[in-house]
């Protein structure tokens, strides 16, 4: 897999497309797996779509005592295998990022997979695809890297590459499967 | 122990070793020295005690993960405290009830799920005690007299019955039963399988089907056994024997090493009460940005502890970790650094320093003013 996610969260206006098109997504039983929160209410209505890293190293992953996440040759950490989660939201308070959701109803985790199914084919996800104002994008690596370039120039990343294990202290912009 | 440990290779050939220990010891005692031996059993007994030694070493494995150890740590030191004997109890009764014999949460993702797994649960548990049962010469039948037959387990003799009675036929009927219901719900999950185009986007055929199918010939050859010396007269009956013995081969070594080995690991959700969430869905833990009820602190500490001890470093600028905010906090934090806005979260979320480090070509290096003059120009052109 070539393409990475590409994300630009002040381009997102707040339309939720994306949740809604998660929602649409088979096997999702109609709960969006993504957010799209406010980054402060009270200065302004500004939003951002927030979707899982796939990290190199997940953390998630690696809290799970049932050993319930997989990680796919390609690096897309997936959902819980139904059949061994015990429900315990380790994954939940491990992510740096917030991702993995809860169901108590029927005592399993949830969590973007970035449409894997889609992927592997080199297919946008449903939330990419759905995206009115391309704050959510599949793209090449290669565009990926020139868009990376153009905002540091602009200051509005950190200069740092992150690497496997700090991922999670810089650029959540470009994540996916990025092949390096 | 320790000692122990060292003189295998590894904890899992330690504890297999022990393992066939047992089970040859038992059998030693259940089948009277070996005199009362069921060659016709060979096969099974083989398959078995690979099974055995294959389920030690997956889950030796398995405890041996720095998550399912802190959880087991926990788990051990809160049924040896007095004072929560109560809370254990509770979560040991209610989740065995449940989760385990009525399974619950998965009649709640679907009757028809619910109904397919719990036949093939017990179905198959209870396929396996019988077979093991039988195989080890734990228990045998003998007869007593005319009208009298006895249980014998472990060289005791038990409970006598009445061939014609019904515990007699439930008895005797035992496989039969399980491998019925076992049937029934394998054909409901292969159906299931091919019906729901939802599961067909994530299933993998040779993980989540190759287990069915193994079910199926090994249950089907079983039922058919018995179709055969009571329907048919015996016929075929030395082929279906051996085709039934090597379905039943193949499905004991496989279990412990593909979906099904999932088995073992669900008795652990007992943790989740018991150490975690006491109520389901009520969490007693602040988060440090928000306020808001998130987790509880003993499970933080274990996840920071599992953490710590795989060297994921998430220690924020003040000195906390980023699972002591809550998820909605620790989004928003990652946005805030990444737009380097400041925070009304504090110093955990403040901006990220730019520009120091390794650098990629061209990423955040100092350039020399050339490359701005120039920049100035070609955007003035
Ligand atoms: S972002 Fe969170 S959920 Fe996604 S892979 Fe990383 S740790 Fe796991
Ligand atoms: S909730 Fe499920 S997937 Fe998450 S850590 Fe617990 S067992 Fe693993």
């Amino acid at each position: 897999m070539k393409k990475v996610m590409y994300l630009e969260f002040e381009r997102c206006i707040g339309c939720r497309a994306c949740q809604a098109a998660c929602r649409e997504c088979g096997g999702h039983d109609m709960k969006e797996r993504n957010y799209v929160e406010y980054i402060d209410f009270t200065e302004s209505r500004q939003t951002f779509p927030m979707l899982c890293m796939q990290c190199k190293d997940p953390a998630c992953a690696k809290v799970c005592p049932a050993n319930a996440i997989q990680i796919t040759e390609e690096g897309v950490v997936l959902s819980a295998m139904e059949e061994k989660c015990i429900g315990c939201r380790n994954c939940t308070f491990g992510c740096p990022f917030g991702i993995p959701k809860f169901d108590f109803e029927e005592n399993k985790m949830y969590k973007c997979d970035m449409c894997y199914d889609r992927t592997k084919h080199e297919i946008a996800p449903m939330c990419a695809s759905v995206c009115p104002s391309d704050a959510i994008r599949f793209i090449d690596h290669e565009e990926m890297m020139e868009l990376r370039r153009k905002r540091t120039q602009m200051n509005l990343i950190e200069g740092k590459k992150p690497s496997e294990n700090d991922k999670w202290q810089y650029v959540p912009e470009f994540f996916g499967v990025y092949s390096d | 122990m320790k000692v122990l440990e060292k003189s295998f290779y590894s904890k899992a050939s330690m504890y297999s070793f022990f393992v066939v220990m047992i089970l040859f010891f038992s059998m030693w005692i259940g089948t009277g020295q070996f005199t009362k031996v069921d060659y016709m059993l060979f096969g099974y007994m083989v398959a078995s005690f690979i099974f055995f030694i294959g389920m030690t070493v997956r889950i030796t494995a398995w405890t041996m993960r720095p998550a399912t150890h802190e959880i087991i740590k926990r788990s051990i030191q809160n049924m040896k405290n007095r004072n929560r004997q109560k809370r254990n109890t509770k979560a040991i009764a209610k989740t065995l009830f449940d989760n385990i014999i009525l399974q619950k949460y998965i009649f709640k993702r679907g009757i028809y799920r619910g109904i397919q797994h719990w036949l093939i649960a017990w179905g198959c548990i209870g396929s396996l005690a019988i077979t093991f049962g039988l195989t080890f010469g734990w228990m045998h039948f003998r007869l007593v007299d005319a009208t009298t037959y006895q249980m014998v387990v472990f060289g005791i003799p038990s409970i006598s019955m009445h061939p014609d009675g019904l515990l007699a036929s439930l008895v005797f009927e035992g496989l039969n039963i399980t491998a019925t219901m076992l049937l029934i719900g394998v054909i409901m999950a292969i159906v299931r399988r091919i019906k729901n185009h939802d599961l067909q986007v994530t299933q993998r055929p040779e993980f989540d089907l190759l287990p069915l199918y193994i079910l199926l010939a090994m249950t089907a050859t079983g039922l058919f056994l018995t179709i055969s010396y009571k329907l048919l007269g015996g016929w075929m009956h030395p082929q279906l024997q051996l085709l039934h013995q090597i379905t039943t081969v193949l499905f004991l070594v496989y279990f412990p090493f593909g979906k099904l080995f999932h088995l073992p690991i669900r008795p652990m959700a007992i943790s989740v009460p018991m150490n975690y969430q006491e109520e389901p869905g009520v969490d007693t833990k602040k988060c440090l940005g928000c306020g808001e009820l998130y987790s509880n602190d003993d499970q933080i500490a274990d996840v920071q502890t599992i953490l710590g001890k795989q060297a994921f470093d998430f220690q924020t600028k003040d000195g906390h970790q980023l699972s002591d905010y809550c998820t909605g906090c620790r989004r928003k934090i990652r946005v805030m650094s990444q737009l380097n806005m400041n925070s009304p979260l504090g110093e955990a979320a403040g901006p990220v320093q730019t520009n120091n480090g390794i650098h990629l070509p061209g990423f955040g290096r100092g350039r020399s003013e050339a490359f701005y003059d120039n920049r100035v120009k070609e955007e003035r052109k």
